[in-house]
């Protein structure tokens, strides 16, 4: 017998042995774990950073940058309500502006721009940029969109626009 | 060696409660994806779903009498 097991007389797989029950009481601790995140998003008064928030008061326009200062195919971070309240702006290539809220409405990661679609780096899901629809990955729900003008050579954001749905867009 | 009735309950047992979890996990970024999106409604119910869920797996944790026996 080499020195070490003697040194060491604990027989490795034994130590090792996890019986069925502290395994179902491990899984009986990450349940109830899972059943205090839902009480605990119950009992929150606050909605979560970056969700739409019904009850508050509409925001006055906010002038995000100059445009000329956002080319075509560029983005640019802002934030709208309140300092937690992130959003992105977008110019498309086409032109057109787009502006979101950068929750990603699948776990809440902060979405980016990619240059084509936005992009959730968390878990892979994209959304297009037109009207904010998830196209690709676990996201099921379409961003929450704003609405950006550009008036006097700047470019404004001047409120939420609601949610789009599927049967808008087939109309 | 053919497993025993109770051999197979406490499989059973052990099925039940890791599928459990996957329905809480399943469940909980559900809820999470709806609250993200302000759809709080859901809330009252799924808590509801998740403490029986919970519970069940509690009382097989802790009262079910065969998990442990080996055959």
């Amino acid at each position: 017998m080499p020195h070490w097991k003697k040194s060491f007389p604990v027989d490795l797989a034994e130590e090792g042995h996890f019986s069925r029950r502290e395994f179902v009481r491990f899984l009986a601790m990450v349940s109830a774990g899972f059943t205090a995140g839902i009480g605990y998003l119950a009992l929150r008064k606050q909605p979560l950073a970056g969700a739409p928030d019904s009850v508050a008061a509409p925001v006055g326009p906010l002038r995000v940058c100059p445009a000329s200062e956002l080319a075509p195919g560029n983005s640019r971070l802002f934030t709208y309500r309140d300092d937690r309240d992130r959003c992105i702006l977008v110019r498309t290539r086409q032109g057109t502006l787009k502006a979101y809220r950068q929750t990603c409405t699948h776990l809440g990661c902060s979405v980016r721009w990619d240059g084509q679609r936005l992009e959730c780096p968390c878990h892979h899901g994209y959304f297009e940029v037109d009207r904010g629809f998830p196209v690709q990955g676990p996201p099921t729900r379409p961003l929450s969109a704003l609405a950006a003008v550009e008036q006097d050579g700047f470019i404004w954001v001047i409120g939420d626009l609601p949610k789009p749905t599927l049967s808008q867009e087939k109309s | 060696m053919i497993p025993g009735p109770k051999s197979q309950l406490t499989t059973a047992a052990l099925v039940a409660v890791i599928l459990i979890i996957v329905i809480q996990l399943y469940l909980f970024e559900t809820v999470l994806a709806a609250v993200l999106d302000g759809q709080r409604s859901v809330l009252p119910g799924a808590l509801a779903v998740s403490a029986v869920l919970s519970i069940v797996v509690l009382l097989i944790a802790l009262k079910l009498p065969s998990l442990d026996r080996h055959y």
